[in-house]
């Protein structure tokens, strides 16, 4: 179900509006690969490194995004319609949420198992190995922790708050729990809304002072921005992102929507 | 007259008791046909057997095994067919609705019964026998009687006086008759207005009748229209004796319509008798067959009912041993199959409910989960319009929007395990059902009970059921709602797990049905199972598998 990735990343050379995804579906030759960004400057900026940076190619391989289908692009639609009501908010966030975890699981390390139906026939499936967890991005991450938990129902969740620091507005750590031997696990971090990536990356560094490994790290996000996807690709290159769409204008209520405080 | 008794004392034991089983109801039947004897002896045992009512309606027989009583008050109960569940006390739940169509989902079409004959002639009995006979589980009864006009006031008060000429063919809504009668033979579902003997008009509601195997339509004029005789394969006609059923139609008049001699005898010279001989009695010539003395000519019921047996085996519905025949390994499934993408995740789900070892917790578990992956990708399937919304951000972002009406149908009881997933997906979905289940001693599917939205037609069907094997099922369900006016174009048919064989029959069956299924299988038993398949889907996550 995933695009390959030049593909789905051919977003607007045009600026704020997407192109529908009949548009998207339709086969792209070029090997340019356009992104543009809210602030007129931000989008050459990161235009023009994306191009000119070798390791663009290989940055693109660390971010997968969701397959574009009209169905997904409704749960959008709804999540970013200024007159949804609350209570649709959560039904199609929770759908969305839904759709990503599964494809995040997706990405956790598995191995053939064979097992007899009852019929009296082997069945080759597969099986995930052990040593996972999730890791919420506080606050607005524990609105994916029951999509995961409809998914997998004892998976152990650890849980990072962080803060802009009133002096400093810069994001700071206030809080983090995660499991015993966390080093030793596949990170499913949660992080519904990748806007700057600040957040984000004082995340991933904590995560780094308690040894986990960058290629162990997948973030499940819902919305990204080109901005936002850049900045951490290219400083934890072998992270990989999981998104349902890369576009530059951030749906910066949700959390509060989905919370419902001000 | 002289066994007037015994048919008394069968129908009041009908009337006491539910009948309850295929058995019992047979032995009643044997009863009743013993008490009925004596000519006029069933007109005693419908002044009883109404008091045991209250359902309008049970007149009309949709199974050989019905017993329902022979009641004469046509008047306050139009005859409907009805689904069994609407039904009460019936034995229905034992025998449902064989295919009605060959082994490609294709219609074939009824065959259809055309009886006429004079007022109080016996048509009614002569119809009953005939449908006790068959022993074919789907037949119904269309009575012409529902098809009167409605009457203006000024008609009316001609009626009330007797003064209103009820026979003559113009006195029926014709055009309507033959699209009624068409439908029914086409196998679909038809509405059936309700004509109020005592206002002359019209009731508000109507009742639904269903395509069946066999269709029974009576009345004084079925002969009279020329589109209308047409459309029946077997035309019969009941010819009894005048005197007779005048003194029938004395005593149903009076002692069951409350009504005086006078105006019985009134209206029977000046419109009943002229009108037998200008347009019933011509239509004789167009019979294949024509019955003397009604309802108790045994012999004659007899010779039609091998008739219409052997025609139903040429038709021949017997489905399931021919799909299994055009078992095909190799060939590439249709575009109208769409498989979720088997993703080390699908394939864990899989691993775990096909595991015979998996305990019913993590089976109604995983069910789920993989559910809400085959309903939200079947959502992909769903025509969704442009949209442009403004963003709390103050931006405009083109989107999309599904803008149709949605329903969900549960092909039961399997097919049920898909709900939750379809209501997680869609909040406010409308969800029918239709009861299919297998023909222990015939193997074929057959149709028990069906509740769709009224307005199903408009509306984009998710149709589910856990398994496809041969698929039998699934084409049943499939030519229900196309009965329905759903049209294909508008049907999703999602799945858990479907063997090879039945997905390309049904993909080739219904072109433009959408099929998703979360896996494929290569086989399918002699038995009928998939291979290697996942046990009984239902039993499993209901726990109602034998210990």
């Amino acid at each position: 179900m995933w695009g390959n990735p030049p593909a789905v990343l051919r977003v607007c050379p045009c600026g704020r509006s997407m192109s529908n995804s009949s548009d998207t579906s339709s086969p792209v030759v070029s090997s340019h690969v356009s992104l543009c960004d809210e602030g007129e400057d931000g989008a050459a900026e990161d235009d023009g490194s994306w191009a000119k940076n070798g390791a663009g190619d290989a940055m693109l391989e660390q971010l997968k995004v969701l397959e574009p289908s009209d169905r997904v692009r409704e749960l959008q639609t709804i999540l970013r319609d200024s007159t949804t009501s609350r209570g649709d908010f959560i039904f199609y966030a929770d759908r969305l949420i839904r759709v990503m975890v599964e494809e995040g699981l997706n990405c956790l390390p598995s191995y053939k198992r064979t097992v007899i139906t009852p019929t009296g026939h082997e069945y080759e499936g597969e099986w995930f190995e052990k040593w996972n967890c999730a890791v919420s991005i506080l606050r607005s991450g524990e609105a994916m922790e029951k999509g995961l938990r409809e998914c997998c129902r004892s998976m152990r969740i650890g849980k990072i708050l962080i803060r802009r620091d009133q002096d400093t507005k810069l994001p700071r750590v206030y809080y983090a729990k995660f499991p015993p031997q966390v080093d030793k696990r596949q990170i499913l971090l949660l992080h519904p809304v990748l806007e700057s990536g600040a957040t984000a990356k004082e995340a991933l560094n904590i995560l780094k002072e308690h040894g986990v490994r960058e290629e162990k790290i997948h973030i499940i996000s819902l919305f990204a921005t080109p901005r936002g996807v850049h900045k951490l690709l290219k400083d934890y290159p072998k992270i990989t992102i999981l998104t349902s769409e890369v576009h530059p204008c951030s749906p910066s209520h949700f959390g509060m929507t989905y919370f419902g405080s001000d | 007259m002289r066994n007037g008794g015994r048919g008394e004392r069968a129908s009041l034991r009908r009337a006491a008791g539910a009948v309850l089983s295929e058995s019992a109801g047979k032995k009643e039947t044997m009863e009743l046909e013993d008490g009925e004897e004596a000519l006029g002896g069933g007109e005693r045992v419908i002044s009883v057997s109404s008091s045991d009512s209250g359902s309008e309606g049970d007149e009309v027989a949709a199974l050989p095994a019905d017993t329902t009583s022979p009641r004469g008050n046509k008047a306050s109960t139009p005859r409907k067919s009805s689904t069994p569940g609407e039904r009460r006390r019936r034995t229905i739940y034992i025998a449902g609705r064989p295919p009605w169509y060959d082994s490609h989902g294709q219609i074939a079409e009824a065959f259809v019964i055309g009886l006429a004959g004079g007022s109080a002639s016996g048509k009614t009995t002569v119809a009953r026998r005939i449908i006790e006979s068959l022993g074919v589980p789907w037949v119904s009864l269309l009575s012409m009687d529902s098809f009167y006009k409605a009457l203006t006031p000024e008609q009316n008060k001609k009626a009330a006086e007797n003064e209103y000429n009820f026979d003559r063919p113009d006195a029926f809504d014709m055009d309507l008759l033959v699209e009624t009668l068409q439908k029914l033979k086409e196998g679909k579902h038809v509405e059936i207005p309700i004509y109020d003997f005592s206002t002359h008009a019209h009731a508000k509601y109507k009742h639904t009748m269903y395509g069946a195997n066999v269709v029974v339509f009576e009345g004084i004029m079925a002969f009279c229209h020329a589109p209308l005789l047409k459309l029946m394969d077997l035309k019969i006609f009941v010819d009894t004796d005048s005197d007779i059923r005048l003194a029938r139609r004395l005593r149903r008049d009076i002692a069951e319509r409350g009504r005086d001699l006078e105006g019985v005898l009134k209206q029977y010279n000046k419109f009943v008798k002229p009108a037998f001989h200008q347009f019933i009695q011509p239509t004789m010539q167009y019979a294949d067959i024509v019955v003397p003395r009604g309802g108790q000519n045994r012999v004659a019921v007899q010779l039609i009912v091998e008739h219409v047996k052997d025609q139903l085996k040429q038709r021949g519905f017997n489905n399931r041993p021919k799909l299994l025949a055009g078992q095909r390994e190799t060939e590439a499934l249709p575009d109208s199959v769409h498989i979720l993408p088997n993703k080390p995740q699908v394939k864990a789900m899989h691993t775990v409910i096909r595991n015979k070892e998996t305990k019913r917790d993590d089976f109604v578990f995983f069910t789920n989960r993989l559910a809400c992956l085959a309903m939200e990708y079947a959502h992909s399937f769903l025509p969704f319009q442009d949209v442009a919304v403004i963003t709390p951000q103050g931006d405009e972002y083109s989107g999309k929007r599904f803008n149709g009406k949605l329903c969900g149908v549960s092909i039961m009881r399997a097919g049920e395990v898909l709900e939750p997933a379809l209501l997680s997906v869609c909040k406010e979905a409308t969800i029918g059902k239709i009861l299919i289940q297998t023909n222990e001693t015939t193997d074929e599917p057959a149709l028990h009970f069906l509740r769709l939205p009224s307005d199903i037609s408009q509306r984009h069907v998710i149709l589910m059921d856990a398994t496809i094997a041969t698929g039998a099922a699934a084409i049943m369900a499939i030519r229900i709602l196309l009965d329905h006016d759903v049209p294909q174009e508008n049907i999703i048919f999602v799945t858990m797990l479907a063997a090879r064989l039945g997905i390309q029959t049904l993909a080739y069956s219904f072109p433009h049905v959408r099929i998703i299924t979360t896996a494929v299988d290569p086989k399918v038993s002699r038995d009928y199972h998939i291979l290697p398949g996942v046990g009984n889907y239902g039993d499993r996550y209901f726990g109602t598998e034998p210990d």
